[in-house]
């Protein structure tokens, strides 16, 4: 029997792998418009490499004592006879002891729990290349440390999958093959119920509006009764024909020059069986009927044929207003009827291309391609959200995006800096001219005049709601009135819901695309993202980056510096904000740091100091005669000191405040100490580290990064920093925890060594109002969007530390004049007038 | 006439020992006398009394990661 089954099993791959010849193709063309990457037949590798590693893993792990479909039967009620023994009761319901263990187990790396889908992966096993190859096709990775990484099953994943042509059957038979125990029948019924469904219902843009197509009115009929979606509904009034029940039939799009004869019928029974396989007699046939048809023309096949497995002669639609898509998409998610959103960029011939490609000697990393082969994975561009670590090259990979889809291209970043970034690095990878590199900010309004261009702009510059100028009027005119092939949304994690809800109903866009290293906020909104813009297809593996030599390795370590005994008795005294200022002013903390910079400076290190708290930063810097950059500091005066950081070997310690952890790029720095952090925040730990991933030095042999966090024992310190680890240990990062810094007490000159030192500077803290607490206001991505504070701290009152000229928005005109510099380099010049005056100013 | 009264010494950190001051100043009659940084000696009585509160305050202090986790988000996932 078991030989039987193995043969079949075969037979079946081999099926797959034939009929996939088809999906290849349209992925050998579709590298084909990623011209410049130079190297086509890698892409075709990369999606060959989970079918690959399929393969293997049928092939190693021979099953001979199993039937795979006897296994997947094994009902997960627990046994009548199961006795639970002496710790049962603390596991409760998630108690599977009574799973029988394969015999061969210990050669099977994975474990998929039946109650909520986690997939827990040993890495260690010699099979676990090929299983993560596997499991990120499927699954979306949660938590990856060195021995056992875990992934989670969930219906987008499961899209995607499908999506890249994996068929139902092979999913749970590879499952079968790695897992320790027989795949559960939940999991099974779950991974069934979300491939069955997917693809029958589509969200289109035409002309500006929104439509729900479907090939078959039955479940537009279901949709429409529904009574979320059914109020939803717009009346149009079309000179199409309206049916019977009011919707809309059109002639499907004729994708393609081609019209495919014969084939319909086998077409409609076959479709919901066996997808690839009519997909690949249709590409067959056309072509024997069309040889000479060009590259272009069999792509445009297969793309066709693919719509049409949707789309037969007819489609059927009815109109749904902007405002609602998001909704709509919600619900169409519950009811498990997922919306496909694709973008058949190829096809689209009413939006005009854009001559934009990749510069030949543009090369893009593995990972690069990886994550785009997810989002182009059929040929078509999917919405969602791509996941890379700091410094590991995210700008490219939305360039690469955008030279693919060739179409009028809209990029939306959090501040007028990375706008000019964003049109620098445009300039710099491909070839687009730059009088269709549009800029749209606060001090920059043209457009590009041709008939398609890229605008790069600020997600408030959209988003804005109060009174614009007429000016920018004029703009937002401009990008509502028109569609766009493409918008790539930079670190999308930052940006409130509500904000991203009029960005995104306010632009008609073809497909989306979230960029962001860290996809994870402390008010649990990150889950709006996957209706706003789409599912995560893709997210980096910092360990295997980093053992690549892509981003460097990093050592972390967490540092405890007991309190004092006079800062603890007025710690426990005094109210929560003062006690911030207590915990980070400990004279043990400042001497650790005072410590750790000599011994790093020694080293030939460059390090920064990172402290939220300005007061503290001031503090500490001038205390040890350092520079410091915080929200105030003048313009001049930080290229100044970023410069002699750079190039002097003088001054290789800074101080920053927050305006560092994002906007300020050193790759010098090798060494990150911080001294104070924004509460809880994963991402600002995260955002820190990636200052020092990118460091220069990172290829040296045996070299190591270092990042240190300083906190106060037995205060609330100790909670927000295990919390804000807790993403990079996701990652896989793993914090050491030093209690004691050997050496520190013989340091000559230490700070704060003697008791009466440390009452005095008690005493000084100790006059500090409550305002000297406050995390710094300043340019951060955070504050310049105006959600970095969780609710719960907000709706106390906080009081800032700022000074007269930044409440009036005097520090954000350094900036501006700083961008305006910028933008005179490049060619804009001003009235004779303005200039007299912007340089009467510059002066003073 | 001298009195003899029975105590406990007790070694801890100095931030511990600010904790245990704390606590007796909020329920009186724990610490008998205050050595230096690191000792006290204390009413042998209350001594579990102490460790109760010491590690009720701590437990703040510390991150549980499954506090956070929403159990609707777990409980939804396989539908």
């Amino acid at each position: 029997m078991p030989e039987a089954s193995d043969a079949l099993q075969k037979s079946k791959l081999e099926d797959l792998f034939s009929d996939n010849s088809s999906s290849d193709e349209a992925l050998s063309d579709n590298e084909k418009l990623i011209l410049s990457t130079k190297r086509p037949r890698k892409r075709q590798k990369l999606s060959e490499k989970t079918q690959d590693a399929i393969d293997k893993i049928k092939e190693t792990n021979d099953d001979e004592v199993f039937d795979e479909d006897e296994l997947i039967k094994i009902s997960l009620d627990r046994p009548s006879d199961f006795i639970p023994d002496a710790v049962s009761h603390i596991f409760g319901n998630s108690d599977f002891s009574y799973l029988k263990l394969k015999p061969d187990h210990s050669s099977r790396p994975i474990w998929i729990s039946p109650s909520d889908g986690k997939i827990f992966l040993e890495s260690f096993s010699p099979l676990s290349e090929q299983a993560q190859d596997f499991l990120v096709t499927i699954a979306e990775p949660v938590s990856r440390p060195n021995f056992m990484h875990e992934y989670k099953i969930t219906t987008h994943s499961l899209y995607a999958a499908v999506s890249v042509g994996l068929e139902t059957d092979d999913i749970i038979s590879v499952l079968n093959r790695l897992s320790k125990v027989p795949v559960a029948t939940s999991v099974v019924d779950f991974i069934k119920a979300a491939t069955h469904s997917y693809g029958k219902v589509k969200l289109v843009l035409k002309h500006n509006r929104y439509f729900v197509e479907s090939s078959s009115a039955e479940i537009l009929r279901m949709l429409l009764k529904d009574d979320v979606i059914g109020k939803m509904r717009l009346q149009t009034i079309d000179d199409q024909g309206t049916g019977v029940d009011g919707l809309v039939q059109t002639e499907a799009p004729k994708q393609g020059d081609l019209v495919i004869p014969g084939t319909k019928k086998n077409h409609e029974e076959k479709n919901s069986k066996d997808k690839t396989k009519s997909k690949s007699t249709d590409t067959d046939k056309n072509e024997d009927e069309e040889p000479e048809d060009d590259v272009e023309n069999i792509y445009a096949d297969v793309i066709g044929d693919a719509e049409d497995e949707n789309a037969d002669d007819t489609v059927h639609s009815f109109e749904i207003a902007a405002e609602n898509v998001e909704t709509v998409k919600k619900r169409c998610q519950e009811i498990d009827y997922p919306m496909l959103e694709e973008y058949d960029f190829r096809n689209d011939t009413r939006n005009p291309d854009l001559e934009i490609d990749l510069k030949p000697s543009t090369q893009i990393r593995p990972y690069q391609e990886k994550s785009l082969s997810k989002m182009f994975g059929n040929g078509r561009a999917r919405s969602g959200i791509i996941v890379l670590p700091c410094g590991a090259g995210k700008t490219l990979v939305g360039i690469t995006a955008a030279c693919t889809i060739r179409k009028s291209i809209i990029v939306l970043c959090t501040s007028s800096v990375s706008v000019m970034q964003w049109r620098q690095q445009f300039l710099q990878w491909c070839t687009i001219q730059p009088e269709n590199v549009a800029v749209f900010t606060s001090e920059n309004k043209q457009m590009f005049r041709g008939e398609s261009g890229l605008v790069v702009s600020t997600y408030s510059m959209v988003a804005n709601t109060r009174n614009r100028s007429h000016d920018s009027q004029k703009v937002m005119d401009f990008l509502t009135s028109r569609e766009w092939g493409f918008i790539i949304l930079d670190e999308v994690h930052v940006v409130p819901a509500a904000m991203f809800r009029r960005v995104v109903t306010a632009l008609a866009t073809h497909a989306k695309l979230g960029l962001t290293a860290t996809l994870v906020r402390e008010d649990e909104k990150i889950s709006d993202l996957n209706f706003l813009i789409g599912p995560k297809m893709y997210e980096a593996n910092w360990m295997e980056l980093s053992q690549k030599g892509h981003i460097a390795k990093v050592q972390c370590a967490e540092v405890w510096c007991p309190m004092t005994s006079e800062f603890y008795q007025e710690y426990l005294r005094e109210n929560a904000r003062k006690r911030m200022l207590l915990y980070i002013m400990n004279p043990t903390k400042f001497q650790a740091c005072q410590f750790l910079i000599q011994y790093h400076e020694s080293r030939g290190d460059k390090i920064i100091v990172f402290s939220d708290n300005v007061y503290a930063l001031q503090e500490y810097a001038l205390k040890l005669g350092k520079p410091f950059i915080y929200g105030s500091t003048p313009q001049q005066e930080r290229m100044n000191i970023l410069q002699n950081f750079q190039y002097n070997d003088k001054v290789s310690t800074i101080f920053l405040s927050k305006v560092g952890d994002t906007s300020i790029d050193l790759p010098e720095a090798t060494c990150l100490i911080q001294i104070s952090s924004h509460y809880g925040s994963r991402r600002q730990e995260a955002q820190r580290l990636g200052r020092i991933l990118r460091a220069k030095r990172r290829n040296d042999e045996g070299f190591n990064a270092f990042f240190y966090s300083l906190v106060s024992k037995d205060t609330q310190e100790m909670y927000y920093s295990t919390k804000r680890q807790a993403f990079l240990v996701d990652q896989g990062y793993a914090f050491k925890i030093i209690t004691h810094l050997h050496g520190m007490e013989d340091l000559p000159n230490l700070a704060y060594a003697s008791p009466k030192e440390r009452r005095e500077l008690l005493q000084e803290v100790l006059l500090k109002n409550e305002e000297a607490a406050g995390v710094e206001l300043g340019e951060d991505a955070d504050n310049l969007i105006g959600h970095g504070i969780s609710k719960k701290l907000k709706s106390s009152s906080i009081k800032n530390q700022a000074s007269m000229a930044g409440l009036a928005g005097g520090e954000d005109m350094a900036y501006v004049e700083y961008s305006r510099n910028k933008n005179k380099d490049l060619g804009v010049s001003h009235h004779p007038f303005f200039e007299k005056n912007y340089y009467r100013r510059r002066k003073r | 006439m001298a009195r003899a009264i029975k105590g406990m010494l007790i070694e801890c950190d100095p931030s511990i020992k600010s904790l245990v001051v704390k606590i007796d100043q909020d329920y009186r009659d724990i610490i008998i006398e205050e050595l230096d940084d690191t000792h006290l000696l204390i009413d042998p009585s209350k001594l579990t009394f102490i460790k109760k509160e010491l590690n009720r305050i701590l437990a703040d202090n510390s991150y549980n990661p499954f506090d956070d986790e929403d159990p609707q988000a777990v409980a939804a996932t396989l539908g």
